[in-house]
């Protein structure tokens, strides 16, 4: 019985130890330990890791450890480790979150890095650097630009005998052109932005001057609710000729591989410009990108730049100016950013987005020309960060639409409920 | 005399409490597993229910206030009537059809190991990518199943799967597909009856369907209360087959959106994670509920043979 409870004894001390000495490692002879996390998928993984261990080549006195996960499980971990007071020193943000985290100081403002010039920002224009400011202090550095875009197969218009898109097209153009293509080809068309159909209306919609939101995040921003109507009757008018496909099909989620326009059923889709490397990938055909089109009575562009993804520096980091030179380098360095070749979206020192362009091949040289494009002229400044309700809402959105498109309710009926809804679930 | 006899008693006691140290420290790593990964989780959540909480900020104590917003939030009652639906179908049909093969395989079938095996397959792909993408192709508008019926004339064009009135029962489909690991047991209570009864019957000339209800059926009973206890908690609890069908929407239209999908769309995605705790707990209640409700049951119609029949 003795060495029975002997053994038990020895055993917990193996199992304790091994958890207290897994617990506290690293630091103390005179290396940086420094935790970066991202979301990501391989490609990024592969590329940002190369990235890493050049930066440890250079400072062979900072050791990091890399933390990554994708979108999902990545704000699960993050929110986790914002209880625990236990974030990276350097993580990846994201538009839709930064502004919650900056106000409750779980991120350090990154100015006084910028001053001393730890982190230099020679020559990059404000506009790529706006959206990570909140109250005049710089919590994110954008690494890389995105924007709304229309994809289309220039060569199922050119059989149809459409000619392409220009930048003046209008919805009405657009929705001639769909019905020429399903005319005389059959092939039909997506509905605006399946997946996140808000992003179509908030194009329209900020046309007309107005944004998604109000700025105090309590309410939605827009009085015109007719527009909305607008923007719910013209789908629901092609799906009715047969020229759009209709809701209960083409609202199922579905992979690029295996979405319309790869598939052959739909000319055009709506996406991300930092979505069309991986849109061209699937799709054997190829496709051109250009502006969403606008609405017949806008006063300005509906299109903004949005900083795809951020690096910001938490509040809880020790190590707030070793990672601030991570960051530079991330930035700034050629080499790297030979490696990185703009995956998160096209640089905005204009320095390596001109290197970096000059390598990349033909679908990425697009994105940098049409980030280009829609920097000169077509795009309005971006509204605030939506407010943390936001979630439910665009799902409240996205069901409302369907409803509308599937014919459950009218145009009207649905751009009433979700100015109803809407407000009912901002304002609580 | 009196005080050597406490004396042994006293040494036995301490081997006897000695002997339970051991044995605790023996599974103390489960039970420290079990305290603070599993105990105080669930008595924490029930904290959480009763505030508000988005992680960035401390939790708030409202009481009751995640319960009556419950009461007037459309999307849970929707997720409720959507789970109901659910275990209605999928539970019953599951049942019946994995006593179905258990049944056909019992018949002293060729090959049995190859064929348990095979029909146990789909319950171990269970939620699995590869599943939901089959079940998409299956399903959708130009999918197998309209190219199925289009043999027979029937094809509309649905998409089954994007539609309002049609999706949740695929995932119905789904579920009674898995029907795997209820047949094994099933199987295993199917040997245990035995041979002897039958032979009786068949000496007095009762027909299969009598012997089926009137032995089978019985004999199996406990096996059957065991299926449906099993089957009735994992219906309520249903979230990967919906969640991958559906790419976590639960579309369309919330037709696909179960209990769980809904409770973990409000804790991952919208970060009210006071709010879910307290869907967490209502979720006890109503699991709770109905497996007292079936163990009150059990007496009338539940057959152990051990307790002579009664």
């Amino acid at each position: 019985m003795k060495k029975a409870l002997l053994l038990s004894v020895l055993l917990i001390a193996v199992v304790f130890t091994s958890w207290a000495t897994g617990a506290q490692d690293g630091g103390g002879d005179g290396t940086t330990e420094l935790r970066i996390a991202w979301w990501g998928n391989p490609t990024r993984d592969e590329r940002t890791l190369a990235v890493i261990d050049m930066y440890q080549e250079v400072n062979p006195d900072v050791i990091i450890e890399p933390e990554t996960v994708g979108w999902g499980g990545y704000w699960d971990r993050i929110n986790t480790q914002v209880a625990a007071g236990s974030l990276p020193d350097v993580m990846q943000h994201d538009y839709a979150y930064l502004l919650q985290f900056a106000s409750r100081k779980q991120v350090a403002d990154m100015t006084p890095f910028v001053d001393s010039g730890i982190i230099n920002l020679d020559g990059v224009d404000e506009t790529y650097l706006s959206g990570g400011r909140v109250d005049g202090k710089l919590y994110g550095i954008s690494l890389g630009t995105n924007a709304v875009a229309m994809v289309y197969d220039p060569g199922m218009l050119k059989a149809a005998g459409v000619a392409e898109p220009t930048l003046d097209w209008t919805m009405d153009d657009f929705a001639a052109a769909a019905r020429q293509v399903f005319a005389s080809t059959g092939v039909q068309t997506v509905p605006f932005f399946t997946t996140d159909p808000k992003v179509g209306f908030e194009n329209w919609i900020r046309q007309t001057g107005y944004p998604m939101f109000d700025p105090s995040g309590k309410s939605i921003g827009f009085k015109n609710i007719s527009e909305l109507e607008a923007f719910f009757a013209l789908q629901v008018q092609l799906i009715a000729e047969g020229v759009m496909i209709p809701a209960e099909e083409s609202f199922v989620t579905l992979s690029p591989q295996e979405g319309f326009l790869a598939q052959g059923g739909s000319w055009v889709d709506f996406i991300w410009s930092n979505q069309f490397v991986s849109t061209q990938d699937a799709v054997d055909r190829p496709l051109k990108m250009t502006l969403v089109p606008a609405i017949a009575n806008g006063d300005r562009p509906g299109t903004y730049l949005k900083p795809s993804m951020f690096f910001s520096i938490p509040e809880v980091s020790e190590e707030k100016e070793e990672a601030a030179k991570f960051v530079d380098f991330f930035l700034n360095d050629p080499d790297a950013n030979m490696v990185l070749l703009g995956e998160r979206g096209v640089p905005i020192t204009p320095e390596v987005r001109e290197i970096v362009k000059a390598n990349v091949p033909g679908a990425m040289q697009q994105i940098f020309d049409f980030i280009s494009l829609v920097g000169n002229g077509y795009a309005s400044p971006i509204d605030p960060p939506d407010p943390a309700a936001s979630g439910e809402f665009l799902k409240m959105f996205r069901d409302v639409t369907m409803e509308t498109l599937m014919g459950i309710v009218t145009p009207a009926e649905g751009a009433a409920k979700v100015e109803s809804q809407g407000n009912s679930i901002l304002s609580r | 005399m009196g005080l050597s006899t406490t004396g042994t008693r006293s040494f036995a006691a301490k081997k006897e409490l000695k002997k339970t140290i051991a044995g605790y420290c023996f599974i103390s790593p489960w039970l420290i597993g079990f305290l603070f990964f599993t105990m105080l989780p669930i008595l924490t959540s029930a904290y959480y229910s009763m505030t508000s909480y988005d992680i960035l900020d401390d939790p708030v104590f409202i009481g009751f206030g995640n319960f009556t917003s419950m009461m007037s939030d459309e999307l849970f009652w929707k997720s409720i009537k959507v789970t109901f639906t659910y275990v209605f179908f999928s539970v019953p049909l599951r049942l019946a059809f994995a006593l179905f093969v258990a049944v056909l395989l019992n018949q002293k079938a060729r090959f049995l190991r190859f064929h348990q095996t095979l029909y146990y397959l789909p319950s171990i792909l269970g939620g699995s990518i590869a599943v939901a993408v089959m079940w998409r192709r299956l399903f959708m508008a130009d999918g197998a199943f309209n190219a199925i019926l289009e043999i027979f004339g029937l094809n509309r064009g649905i998409s089954w799967i994007g539609r309002e009135d049609t999706a949740l029962m695929t995932l119905v489909v789904l579920a009674v597909w898995q029907f795997g690991s209820s047949m094994l047991i099933f199987l295993a209570g199917l040997k245990q009856i035995p041979q002897s009864y039958y032979e009786a019957a068949r000496i007095d000339g009762a027909r299969r369907d009598q012997m089926f209800f009137k032995i089978t059926i019985p004999y199996l009973s406990s096996v059957i209360f065991f299926n449906l206890i099993m089957q009735l908690i994992a219906g309520f609890t249903v979230f990967t087959q919906a969640f991958v069908v559906s790419g976590g929407s639960g579309d369309p239209l919330n037709s696909t959106l179960v209990y769980a999908l809904y409770l973990y769309q409000r804790a991952f995605k919208y970060y009210q994670m006071g709010y879910a705790s307290a869907m967490a707990w209502v979720l006890v209640l109503i699991i709770g509920t109905f497996t007292i409700v079936l163990f009150k049951s059990q007496g009338k119609w539940v057959f152990y043979e051990s307790k002579g029949g009664k």
